[in-house]
Parts: structure tokens; C-alpha cells; sequence
């Protein structure tokens, strides 16, 4: 019965106040979309993470025509060099951090080069002369890079050493700066999102003054009395987590799956069962946030 | 049922106090009259008896229990053991007579078939059968009242308190309304009515207790609106009392429930 009674009045309470319920849906759905957001840029960092530093080489350069780097004063790089690196690679100083290396010579290079931009027009003003042959090496341990960098730039023969992890780094640490941004902004869209939150219940505890005053005195308890306009804050917000996360997953699933994924068929692009992780998070978050604000105002406004 | 022990209000430092050194007792079964001016601590009276406000000093005990010392998740439990009726009636405007009865219930937990029991049965009593659907707006006051004051009823209270409940009537329809309340009394529930209508008092012959600045000044059995006889033991404190500043506290019924922002 009294549960009857607390719905139907959750009920009344949504209904009278519809315009400030439907404002506190939006508003808490576009700020857990940028929670979301950020939560799903750091997915992706972590998926790609686990993608490409399988797959991320050492490359050693030798030198072409053009090359002006110090190791290349003798000119395009000699057959005797190239063996030469070949010999220190596999070296036992140098294998014990190595797990194996190829040679790509400059047509395999401009084979892969034409591979990856197929669909781009600079491979038609590209020719294999202009691509310098290169060592690629699959290290034991990334993070050792230093030591094959520091042996192999000063070779003769060798333009330059680059560790292709660090070109990924730089992306990384664009997209934690987009989420940075992302979660700045939902934190400013949660404080509104609280403070419309308390209006709402204020201005819903006022125009029911004489319900709840008759409650008072004919010995309510507080959470009768309480209850209606917390679960009214809550209902509306978890609403609006709920458009947050379906935003996200349509996101993951008609933007990254549908389109970015064909666009750029060797990225790993999070799943959007994956951006299903954050929706309970999105539903608690949402759901706490308006509770301690109706609460809070509640104490202030609604005394029992 | 209700014992004042020496109890002082004070709502404002500066001011005199609400209630001075008040000492009372009402019996079970009782049926009493709180007169006296505006100002002079009538509603005071009846917020401490509902633990609106706290006393300054002193005790009350409503049916044994010192309120001072009933935690604030028990008031609930204190409230339902009393009635409140009130001038303005306090109606909800868009429920029915029966619903406007049936919330009483509904709120505390009752169960559906005990609200079908029970509602019709104190309509009856309140002389309202057959208007079970009516909505406020179609009663007369003295109707409106009667509905209050099944309300007040309905979960079957020890203590009745009435604000000034034949405030908004005419003289006929008050006789009507005391006579639902002599009716309530007799069933056993202790009443506790403020009021400034001199006709009831005197038609009534009840207990009458007069307060003037918040000092009883008179507390009288069978007794008129306006005692006959001279107050002699408290002449000398009241002369005290009335030459300080007249401060009055706001009235019950002044006071919007719900709201509730510097009241409480």
C-alpha cells in the first residue's frame, strides 16, 4: 500500500513538473555523454595499446641518394655496410634484445608505401628510388629501444633510428588530451546538472506543500514523505544516463564500427559491446549525483 | 494525557516570552478550552504539545512521554497519537472527500481494506455520509471542517488539538461542528480546542484555561468564556508581565506546513 502510495505520488510529482524534468534529462544526459566520452577515448587508447605494441618496429634507415645525415657522407648506402649491420645485428650484443629483424629493401618499401595509401594520389608521385631501404626490428622488450638507437646511428650507412612506438605516443597522448577536455566539460555540465537538480525538487517540494504538511502531522515518516521527490531526481537522471549510454553505443556502433572502422580497416576500433562497460557506471553516476542533491535540497526545504 | 512543567517559550531573546513558566496538566477524556487574546500563547501551546517547536525550558509530556526526549525518527510515531484541526481546513483542493480522508491513512501505511473499513465509518460519525465523492470546493465551510476533522480522527488518536476550528463559521454551523467534537470527546479522545468564539465557551461548559502573555491566568472546571471571579494569587505577576513588550509569536495557523523554510 504504501508503496503504491510512493509511486503514485512519484507519479503526480513527474507529471506537474514536467518541464523540469524533461530539462534535467537533457542536462544529465549531455554531461554523462562527455563522461562517456572520455570513458571511451580511453578504451580505445587501451585497445589500440594492445594492437600496435605487438606489431611496432624498430626501423633502421640506411641511406639514399638525398640522405644528409653524418653516417651517409659516403654516399647511398654499399652493399658491404649493409652486411656490416647485418653482422652486428645478429651480434650477441645486440640479438639479446632482439626477437628477430627483417631486411626491406627499397622496392618492398615502395610496395608496403603503396599498400598503405592506396587510396591517397601522392603514390603516383612516389617512385621506389625515393624510399630508403630499412632493418625492421621486433624488439624483446620496446622499452629497450635506447640501446639499439645509441649502437646504430653512428654506423656508416645508417641515416637514421626510429622507434615507431613514439610516433603512436604522440597520437596517445592527443587522445588522452581530447578526453581530458571531455571530462572538463561533464564536469562543468554535472555541476549544472546538480544545481537544476536541487531547483527542480525545490520548486516540486513547493508547489506540494500541502500534502507533504498534512503528511507531517497525521505522523508520516520522513522517508514517506521524502522518498516521492528523491526517486523523482533520480528517476530523471538515470533517464537521462540511460540516453547517455545508448548515445555511446550508437556512436561505437554506426560511427567507429559502420564507418571509421572501414575508413581505416587496420585500426582496432573498440566494440560497441565494449561501451556497454560504461553504461552501469553512467546509471550509478547519474543516479548518485541526483539522490545527494535531492537529499541535500530536501534538508533545507522540506523539514520533517 | 498533556503535562506542561514549568514551561517558558521564548522565540526571541529581546522579546517576552511566548509561553512564561506555564504549568498545566489535562486529563484523559478531558475536553478543555485554550482561551485568550491573540498573542497570548495559545498556539504556542499547541506546537510544543506536537513537538513543532522545542521548549526553552521546562517539560511536556504527551501520554507519558517527555518530548524533549523523543528522537527526531519517532515524532512521526508522537503526531500519530494526535489530531490536528485547523481554522483554514486544509483541505486538498483536488481530492475527494473520501480521498482527502483516506490520505491520513494511506500515508501512514494502512492497508487498502482497512481504508475501505474505516472512512466510511468516521464520515458517518463527522455526519458526512453520502458525500464520500464530493470534491472541496462543492461543501459548505462547516462541511469542509467536518472533513478535517474526520481526518484528524481517522487513525483513531488519543488527542485531539483544535485551532480556532470554528474560526471561518457562523454561529450555527460552530454549534454543528462542537458537537462533532463533544461526539469525539465522548468516544474517549482527550480534545484541546483554542478558541476566541465567547458563545462556545459558555454554551459548552467545559474546563477553560485563559492565558494572557503567556501566563495562565485562569483555569477553571464548567467555566464561561469570561470568568466572574477575580483573579487574586497571579494579579501581581500579570501586572509584570503586561508591562513588558508585546511580542507575539507567529500563530499556528499562519504557519504553512511543507514549506517549512524559517519556520522549522
Amino acid at each position: 500500500m504504501r508503496l503504491a502510495f510512493i509511486l503514485g505520488e512519484i507519479g503526480s510529482g513527474l507529471r506537474r513538473n514536467i518541464t523540469m524534468v524533461v530539462s534535467v534529462i537533457l542536462v544529465t544526459f549531455v554531461s554523462l555523454t562527455f563522461v562517456g566520452a572520455a570513458g571511451m577515448l580511453q578504451l580505445q587508447i587501451n585497445q589500440m595499446k594492445g594492437y600496435w605494441y605487438d606489431k611496432v618496429q624498430v626501423a633502421i634507415f640506411l641511406c639514399s641518394d638525398g640522405s644528409t645525415a653524418a653516417g651517409c657522407a659516403t654516399g647511398p648506402v654499399t652493399p658491404e655496410q649493409q652486411e656490416n649491420l647485418k653482422t652486428l645485428l645478429a651480434s650477441p650484443a645486440v640479438a639479446q634484445y632482439v626477437n628477430d629483424f627483417q631486411f626491406e629493401s627499397k622496392d618492398e618499401a615502395y610496395k608496403h608505401f603503396k599498400e598503405q595509401f592506396s587510396n591517397s594520389p601522392i603514390v603516383d608521385s612516389v617512385t621506389p628510388d625515393q624510399l630508403p631501404a630499412s632493418f625492421r626490428i621486433n624488439m624483446k622488450d620496446p622499452e629497450k629501444y635506447q640501446i639499439i638507437s645509441e649502437t646504430f646511428s653512428s654506423q656508416p650507412g645508417v641515416e637514421t633510428v626510429i622507434d615507431q612506438r613514439q610516433l603512436l605516443e604522440r597520437l596517445f597522448s592527443a587522445m588522452n588530451a581530447a578526453s581530458l577536455v571531455a571530462v572538463s566539460i561533464a564536469g562543468v555540465m554535472i555541476v549544472c546538472a546538480i544545481l537544476l537538480i536541487a531547483t527542480t525538487i525545490r520548486l516540486s517540494a513547493f508547489s506540494r506543500r500541502r500534502e507533504t504538511g498534512i503528511m507531517r502531522l497525521v505522523g508520516a515518516s520522513k522517508i514517506v514523505i521524502q522518498l516521492p521527490f528523491i526517486l523523482e531526481g533520480v528517476i530523471a537522471a538515470v533517464i537521462g544516463a540511460a540516453l547517455a549510454s545508448g548515445t555511446l553505443w550508437a556512436v561505437a556502433h554506426f560511427f567507429l564500427g559502420e564507418y571509421l572502422s572501414k575508413q581505416y580497416p587496420d585500426t582496432a576500433f573498440i566494440s560497441p559491446g565494449q561501451t556497454l562497460i560504461l553504461a552501469p557506471a553512467l546509471l550509478i553516476l547519474g543516479g548518485s549525483l541526483a539522490g545527494i542533491s535531492s537529499l541535500l535540497t530536501l534538508r533545507r526545504y522540506l523539514k520533517v | 494525557m498533556i503535562r506542561f512543567e514549568n514551561v517558558t517559550k521564548v522565540y526571541n531573546q529581546t522579546a517576552r516570552p511566548a509561553l512564561d513558566d506555564v504549568s498545566l496538566e489535562i486529563d484523559r477524556g478531558e475536553f478543555a478550552f485554550l482561551v485568550g487574546a491573540s498573542g497570548s500563547g495559545k498556539s504556542t501551546f499547541l506546537r510544543l504539545v506536537l513537538k513543532e517547536d522545542r521548549a526553552s525550558s521546562g517539560a511536556v509530556y504527551v501520554a507519558g512521554q517527555n518530548v524533549a526526549k523523543i528522537s527526531s525518527w519517532r515524532v512521526p510515531r508522537l503526531r500519530r497519537g494526535i489530531g490536528v484541526v485547523f481554522q483554514d481546513f486544509r483541505l486538498l483542493p483536488q481530492k475527494s472527500v473520501f480521498a482527502n480522508v483516506a490520505f491520513a491513512m494511506q500515508v501512514i501505511g494502512k492497508s487498502r481494506s482497512v481504508i475501505r473499513d474505516t472512512v466510511p465509518e468516521v464520515l458517518k460519525t463527522v455526519g458526512l455520509e453520502g458525500k464520500e465523492n464530493r470534491l472541496p470546493h462543492e461543501l459548505s465551510g462547516g462541511e469542509q471542517q467536518r472533513v478535517a476533522i474526520a481526518r484528524a480522527v481517522v487513525n483513531r488518536p488519543g488527542i485531539l488539538l483544535a485551532d480556532e476550528p470554528t474560526g471561518n463559521l457562523d454561529p450555527t454551523t460552530s454549534m454543528g461542528i462542537m458537537g462533532v467534537l463533544d461526539k469525539i470527546n465522548q468516544n474517549g479522545t482527550t480534545v484541546v480546542m483554542a478558541t476566541h468564539d465567547d458563545d462556545i465557551v459558555n454554551e459548552m461548559r467545559k474546563r477553560v484555561v485563559e492565558l494572557k502573555n503567556g501566563i495562565v491566568i485562569r483555569d477553571e472546571a464548567k467555566a464561561l468564556y469570561t470568568s466572574m471571579i477575580p483573579v487574586v494569587g497571579q494579579s501581581r505577576r500579570l501586572k509584570d508581565a503586561s508591562g513588558r513588550d508585546e511580542a507575539q509569536p507567529p500563530a499556528l495557523e499562519d504557519r504553512d506546513p511543507g514549506t517549512g523554510e524559517e519556520q522549522r
